[in-house]
C-alpha cells in the first residue's frame, strides 16, 4: 500500500466510523466505544507510520484533480505528520476517559460521533495541501466542538456554543475572503504552487490581516478569545480535547503552514503578532488569577499558553520553531492532563468554583499528584517536558524579537506560576471541604496519570520529541527560503 | 571516571526512589548507604579533572558534564553535609510522618545537586538547578500541614528567579553562541551583556538566599523539618549559589573591578548583611534566629565576590564552605534543643547547658566562628573579606564589621537565653541528644576548628587554585590593624551583653537596647508591617495588576457579549420598523425604486 492511501486511511477512517457509531450505538454501547477508540487508534498508528519517511526527507501525496483549482490534495511533511501524531496521540487518551465519564450522560452516540468526526476533520486540516479543503476541514471541526460544547443541551450551554461558533466561524469567513485574494494573487489554492508563485513577491497587508483574524479566532487569541473560557461549560473530556490539546493548535498550525512553510511574513506583520501575542499572553494570564472557577482558570492558561506558541513560531529563528513545536506536544499533554483533572474534580466534588473546594489531596492523592505534575509541565520546571519547550521558544525569541517582547512572556511565564499555584493549593491543599469526595474511577485516574507521566518522560527523554522537533524546524525553515 | 560522574547523578537518584517505596527498617540504612556511597565516589573525585558528554537536543544543548578541582571541592563538600544530615536524621526524624518521603526528596536533591555543580553546560545545569525547586516544596510541605502556603512561596520565589536565569541562559546563548560553561568568554560591557550578567546572577544569588530572594527562608525554618534547614538552606542550596556566582562572575563574565556591577553586587551583600542581621537580632525563636544568619552570611559571601579581588573571591569562597559547616551544624544544634527540650521558643528555654554538655560545647564552637572569633574558621574568611572590601571603599567594611558586632551580639543571645540562667518551663528533665545526633553536631565542630587552624594550607593549596591564573595566590600577611578592630568589636559586643544582663536581669532582652535605638527602631516597623518582606510586595503588586488585566478581559468579553448583539439587535430593529405592512409605503418604496433604476439606465 502506498503512502498516499495511508493517508486516506488517517483521514477517512474517523469521518467514515463517525457515521457508523450512532447506529452501532443502538446495538451495543461497549461495542461502539471500542470501535471510538479503534478509529482514532487507526489514525494515530498510520501517523506514527508516516513518521521515518518523513524524516528521510520524503514526502506522502494524494491527489484527486479537479476543476477550478480545487484538487483534493493530501501532503504529508514533517510539520504535518508531527502535528498529527500529537493530535491523534492524545485524543487516543482522552477517548478512553470519555469511557468512564460519559458513561452517565445522555446522548453518547452523538458524543461519541463527533468526537470522532472532529478527529478526522482535524487530520483532514493538517494533512491538506489546498487551502481550499484546509477551510473545509476547519469550518467542520468548528461545527462538531459547536456540537460538543452544547452537549449538554441546557439554554446556557447552547448560548455559550453559539457564541464559540460565531466568533471562530466569523473569523474563518474573514480567513476565507484571504484565500482568495491570495488565489488572486498566487493563481493557485495549493500551498506548494502558491510557495513558487510567491517566492519573490511579496503579498498584500490585507490577505495577511485577514488570513490572521482567521487563525487568531480559532486560536482564541486576544481580541478575539473570550470564547474559549465560556466554552468551559462542556464536559470535561469535550473541553480537554477541543480547548487544549487539539481545536485551539489548529490556527497555530495554520500560522505555521500559511506564515512559515509558504509565504514568510514581512517585518512590520511579525512585530504585529508578537506584540499581540504579548499581549494576550498576560491579559489571559492576569484574568486566570482572578478567575474562581477551575476549569475557566484552565483555559485561560490555555490561552496565555498559546501566545508563547506563537512567539516561537512568529520569531522565525530555528531554535524558536523547534520550541514551539515541542511547545505544542508538551502543552498539549500537560494541559489535557489539567483538564481531566478538573474533570475528576469536577466530577466527584460536584462543583468546579475553587473557593469551594479545598484539600482535595487528601482524598484523590493520585490526581492531586497529576494535576501538580502536569501544572509544573506548563510552568516550565524541570525535568517535565515544559521546561525544554519554554527555553527554546525564549532562546528563539531572544534572537528573533526584541528585548521587550520577551520582558512581557516572562511576565506572563511569571504569572504562569502564581495562577496554577493558586488553583492548586485552592482544589487540593488546606482544608477538606466537601467530605463526600473521592477518588475518580480507575480508567480515569489512569489516563491523567498516563498524562502526568508522559509530561515527565517528555522532560527526561526530551531528545527523542527534540530530535523531530529540530528536523522539522530546520525542513520548515528551508522551504520558507 | 565519565561513568563515576554519572554515578554521581543517578546513584543518589535511584536511591531516592527506592527510599519512596522501602519499608520503614531497610529505608534509613539504605538511605545512609546511598549517601555514604556518593561521599566515597566524591573523595575519589578530589582534585581530579574529566569530563563526558552526550549529544542531548542540539541548539548547544548536550548533557555534558565535568569535574574540576573547583567543582569537585564543591560536589565533596555537598556530600559530606548530605551524609551528616542523613546520618542526625535517622534519629532526629524517627518519630515523625512522611519519613519515606523526606529520604527520597533528600536523596533525589543531592542527586540534582551534583547535577547541577558537575554540569558544563547552562541548560543541564538549569535542568538540576531548576528540578529542585519540586523537591523544595515536598520537603516543606511534609513539615506539617499548615506548611503549604511556606512551600508555596518557596517555589514561587525560586521559580521566578530560575525563569530569569533561563532568560539569562537564553542571551547568553545568543551572546557567546554557545552553552558550555567552560567556552563562555564575556565581558559585562554592553546594555545585553549586562542583562545576562544580572539575569544570571538573580538565578544564583536565590539559590544562596540573598535578600531580596530570602523570606521563604525563616518562614520555612518554622513550619520545613529541621533536618531539610540544615540541610538545603543552609548548606547545599550555599555551595550551588555561591559556587555558580563565582563561575559566572569569574568564569564566564570577566566582570571588572569598580565597575557598576561589581558595585552593585557588593552593595547587595552589604545590604543583605546588615538588614537580615537586625531582623535576627530581635527573633525569639533559636531557629528562625538561625535562619535570618543563614540569610546575613551570605552577603559577605557576595560581597566578597563582588570585590572581584583574589582575596575576596577566595575568601568568598572559603567563607562558603565555612558557612555551610557551622550553620548547618548550628541548626542540628537546634534540632537536638527541639527534640530533647520540646520546644526552639526562647522564652521557654534556659539552662540546658549542664543538661546537653555535648550539645552545648558545640554550639559555643560554632558560635564563635559565626561571629568570627579567631582562631575559629570564620574569623579567617571574614578577614579576607574585610581586606578586599576595605580595599573597594570604606563603607563595604564598615557594614561588614557592623554585621560582626551585631552576629556576636545576637548569638551571645541565644547562647545565654538558651543554655545558661535559669531553667524554664520547656526545659525541665531534658536529656543529651543520641548518638548519631551528637556524632554529625561534633564533626562540624570538629571541622571549624580544624578549618580555622589549618586555614593557610586550605587556603593556598585547595582554594586558590579555584581562581585558575591567579592560583599562585598567597595568602596576604595578616593586617594587624584589621584584626584588631575585629577584636575590639567582639570584645564590644561581649561588654555590651554583659551590661545589658545585668541591667535587664534577663539575657532573652539583652538586644533590646539595639532594637529601640531611634533610627533602627523605624526600620524594624517597616520590617514588622512585611514591607521588608519582597513577596508579599510582589503579590500585592501581581493582584493589582492582575485586576486591571482581568479587568480588560471582561471589558473585551463584554463587546462580544452585550455590544454587538446590541448593535445587531438595533440596526435589525430599524429593518423590521422599515416593513410597516401598510401598502402605501411600499409603494412610495416601489417607485422610488423604479425612478432611482430608471434614471440610473438613461445616464
Amino acid at each position: 500500500m502506498s503512502n498516499g492511501h495511508s493517508l486516506l486511511i488517517i483521514v477517512f477512517t474517523p469521518i467514515i466510523c463517525a457515521c457508523i457509531l450512532p447506529v452501532l450505538g443502538k446495538v451495543s454501547a461497549a461495542f461502539r466505544n471500542y470501535l471510538a477508540l479503534a478509529a482514532v487508534l487507526v489514525s494515530f498508528v498510520y501517523s506514527a507510520s508516516l513518521l521515518p519517511l518523513v524524516y528521510k526527507g520524503e514526502l506522502a501525496t494524494f491527489t484527486v484533480a479537479m476543476p477550478l483549482g480545487f484538487d483534493f490534495t493530501l501532503r504529508a511533511d514533517s510539520l504535518a505528520v508531527f502535528m498529527a501524531c500529537v493530535s491523534s496521540f492524545i485524543s487516543v487518551i482522552i477517548v478512553l476517559y470519555s469511557f468512564d465519564y460519559i458513561s452517565h450522560y445522555r446522548n453518547q452516540n452523538e458524543y461519541y460521533s463527533f468526537v470522532v468526526l472532529f478527529l478526522g476533520s482535524m487530520m483532514g486540516l493538517v494533512f491538506s495541501g489546498n487551502l481550499v479543503f484546509l477551510y473545509l476541514f476547519w469550518e467542520i471541526t468548528a461545527i462538531t466542538s459547536w456540537r460538543l460544547i452544547g452537549f449538554s443541551r441546557e439554554k446556557e450551554h447552547a448560548l455559550r456554543a453559539d457564541k464559540a461558533l460565531l466568533m471562530t466561524v466569523s473569523g474563518a469567513l474573514l480567513m476565507l475572503l484571504g484565500f482568495i485574494r491570495l488565489y488572486l494573487e498566487a493563481g493557485s489554492f495549493d500551498l506548494a504552487a502558491i510557495r513558487l508563485a510567491l517566492q519573490s513577491q511579496s503579498i498584500s497587508g490585507l490577505t495577511v490581516g485577514l488570513i490572521l483574524a482567521g487563525i487568531f479566532s480559532k486560536s482564541a487569541t486576544l481580541p478575539l478569545h473570550t470564547w474559549l473560557p465560556d466554552a468551559g461549560i462542556a464536559p470535561a473530556p469535550v473541553t480537554a480535547l477541543l480547548h487544549a490539546a487539539v481545536l485551539v493548535k489548529i490556527g497555530v498550525y495554520a500560522f505555521a503552514r500559511i506564515f512559515i512553510v509558504t509565504i514568510p511574513l514581512d517585518l512590520p506583520w511579525k512585530t504585529f503578532v508578537l506584540v499581540l501575542c504579548g499581549i494576550s499572553a498576560l491579559v489571559s494570564a492576569g484574568a486566570a488569577y482572578r478567575e474562581t472557577d477551575l476549569k475557566r482558570i484552565i483555559a485561560y492558561s490555555t490561552i496565555s499558553q498559546i501566545a508563547f506558541i506563537f512567539l516561537g513560531f512568529a520569531c522565525g529563528v530555528q531554535i524558536g520553531v523547534a520550541g514551539a513545536l515541542l511547545y505544542i506536544l508538551m502543552h498539549g499533554l500537560a494541559k489535557a492532563g489539567l483538564f481531566l483533572c478538573a474533570g475528576i474534580v469536577e466530577h466527584n466534588a460536584k462543583t468546579k468554583d475553587i473557593t469551594r473546594l479545598g484539600g482535595l489531596i487528601n482524598v484523590m492523592p493520585v490526581t492531586a499528584l497529576a494535576f501538580l505534575f502536569c501544572a509544573f509541565s506548563v510552568m516550565g520546571v524541570p525535568p517535565l517536558g515544559g521546561f525544554f519547550a519554554k527555553y527554546m521558544v525564549f532562546a528563539g525569541a531572544m534572537e528573533g524579537s526584541s528585548f521587550w517582547i520577551v520582558s512581557v512572556f516572562l511576565l506572563g511565564a511569571i504569572l504562569t506560576i502564581l495562577y496554577l499555584y493558586r488553583a492548586f493549593s485552592a482544589v487540593f491543599l488546606g482544608e477538606l471541604k466537601i467530605s463526600a469526595s473521592r477518588e475518580g474511577s480507575p480508567v480515569m485516574v489512569f489516563c491523567v496519570a498516563l498524562f502526568a507521566a508522559l509530561s515527565l518522560a517528555g522532560g527526561i527523554l526530551v531528545n527523542y520529541p527534540g530530535v523531530l522537533a529540530r528536523y522539522t524546524a530546520q525542513q520548515m525553515l528551508s522551504w520558507a527560503r | 571516571m565519565m561513568h563515576k560522574l554519572l554515578l554521581l547523578i543517578f546513584l543518589p537518584f535511584g536511591a531516592g526512589l527506592l527510599a519512596l517505596v522501602l519499608p520503614r527498617r531497610l529505608r534509613e540504612g539504605m538511605a545512609l548507604a546511598a549517601a555514604a556511597a556518593d561521599l566515597f565516589i566524591a573523595a575519589s573525585l578530589f582534585g581530579k579533572d574529566s569530563a563526558c558528554l552526550m549529544p542531548w537536543l542540539g541548539f548547544g544543548i548536550d548533557f555534558s558534564l565535568r569535574v574540576y578541582n573547583f567543582s569537585a571541592f564543591v560536589v565533596f563538600a555537598a556530600a559530606g553535609f548530605a551524609f551528616l544530615v542523613v546520618l542526625y536524621s535517622t534519629s532526629f526524624m524517627r518519630a515523625k510522618p512522611c519519613l519515606g518521603q523526606f529520604y527520597g526528596y533528600v536523596l533525589i536533591s543531592l542527586s540534582f545537586v551534583n547535577g547541577a555543580l558537575l554540569a558544563d553546560n547552562l541548560i543541564v545545569l538549569l535542568f538540576f538547578w531548576e528540578g529542585l525547586l519540586i523537591l523544595l516544596f515536598g520537603l516543606i510541605r511534609i513539615g506539617r500541614k499548615e506548611a503549604y502556603p511556606t512551600a508555596i512561596k518557596a517555589f514561587v520565589i525560586s521559580g521566578i528567579a530560575d525563569l530569569c536565569m533561563m532568560a539569562g541562559i537564553a542571551l547568553t546563548w545568543r551572546l557567546a553562541g554557545t552553552l558550555a560553561i567552560s567556552k563562555i568568554n564575556l565581558s559585562t560591557d554592553g546594555a545585553l551583556a549586562g542583562t545576562a550578567f544580572v539575569l544570571l546572577v538573580i538565578g544564583a544569588i536565590s539559590k544562596a538566599g540573598a535578600m531580596p530572594f530570602h523570606s521563604w527562608i525563616p518562614d520555612a525554618a518554622e513550619d520545613a523539618p529541621l533536618s531539610f534547614m540544615a540541610f538545603l538552606p543552609a548548606s547545599l542550596d550555599k555551595l550551588l549559589g555561591i559556587y555558580f556566582l563565582i563561575r559566572i562572575s569569574w568564569d564566564m563574565f570577566k566582570l571588572q573591578e569598580g565597575s557598576f556591577l561589581s558595585i552593585a553586587l557588593m552593595s547587595v551583600g552589604a545590604l543583605t548583611i546588615v538588614l537580615a542581621v537586625m531582623v535576627a537580632l530581635v527573633q525569639k525563636d533559636y531557629k528562625r534566629l538561625l535562619s535570618y544568619h543563614a540569610v546575613s552570611q551570605t552577603g559577605y559571601m557576595i560581597m566578597g565576590i563582588g570585590t572581584c579581588l583574589p582575596a575576596g573571591v577566595i575568601g568568598g569562597i572559603f567563607h562558603m564552605i565555612n558557612h555551610a559547616t557551622y550553620k548547618s551544624g548550628l541548626f542540628l544544634t537546634a534540632g537536638s534543643v527541639e527534640k530533647q527540650a520540646g520546644t526552639t521558643d526562647l522564652e521557654k528555654l534556659g539552662g540546658l547547658g549542664s543538661r546537653m554538655p555535648v550539645t552545648f560545647i558545640c554550639f559555643t564552637v560554632m558560635a564563635l566562628s559565626i561571629s568570627g572569633c579567631p582562631p575559629f574558621n570564620g574569623f579567617f574568611s571574614k578577614e579576607l573579606i574585610y581586606d578586599a572590601a576595605l580595599e573597594r571603599g570604606l563603607i563595604f567594611y564598615l557594614a561588614a564589621i557592623m554585621g560582626s558586632l551585631l552576629t556576636a551580639v545576637s548569638f551571645l543571645k541565644l547562647g545565654h537565653s538558651a543554655y545558661l540562667g535559669a531553667r524554664r518551663s520547656g526545659s525541665a528533665d531534658t536529656k543529651e541528644a543520641p548518638a548519631a545526633m551528637l556524632v554529625p553536631m561534633i564533626v562540624t565542630a570538629a571541622a571549624c576548628v580544624m578549618l580555622g587552624l589549618g586555614s593557610r594550607f586550605v587556603l593556598e593549596r585547595w582554594l586558590a587554585p579555584f581562581l585558575g591564573e591567579a592560583g599562585a595566590w598567597h595568602m596576604p600577611a595578616a593586617n594587624i590593624m584589621l584584626i584588631i578592630l575585629t577584636i575590639v568589636v567582639l570584645l564590644a559586643a561581649l561588654i555590651h551583653h554583659l551590661l545589658r544582663v545585668r541591667a535587664t536581669q534577663d539575657a532573652l532582652k539583652s538586644a533590646d537596647d539595639i532594637y529601640h535605638a531611634p533610627f533602627i527602631r523605624a526600620v524594624y516597623a517597616l520590617a514588622e508591617k512585611k514591607y521588608a518582606d519582597p513577596y508579599e510586595a510582589g503579590l500585592a503588586a501581581m493582584g493589582l495588576l492582575t485586576r486591571a488585566l482581568a479587568w480588560l478581559d471582561r471589558k473585551i468579553d463584554w463587546v462580544y457579549n452585550v455590544a454587538i448583539p446590541g448593535m445587531n439587535n438595533a440596526f435589525c430593529g430599524r429593518l423590521s420598523a422599515v416593513h410597516s405592512g401598510y401598502y402605501a409605503v411600499y409603494i412610495v418604496w416601489a417607485l422610488a425604486g423604479s425612478i432611482a433604476a430608471v434614471l440610473f439606465l438613461l445616464k
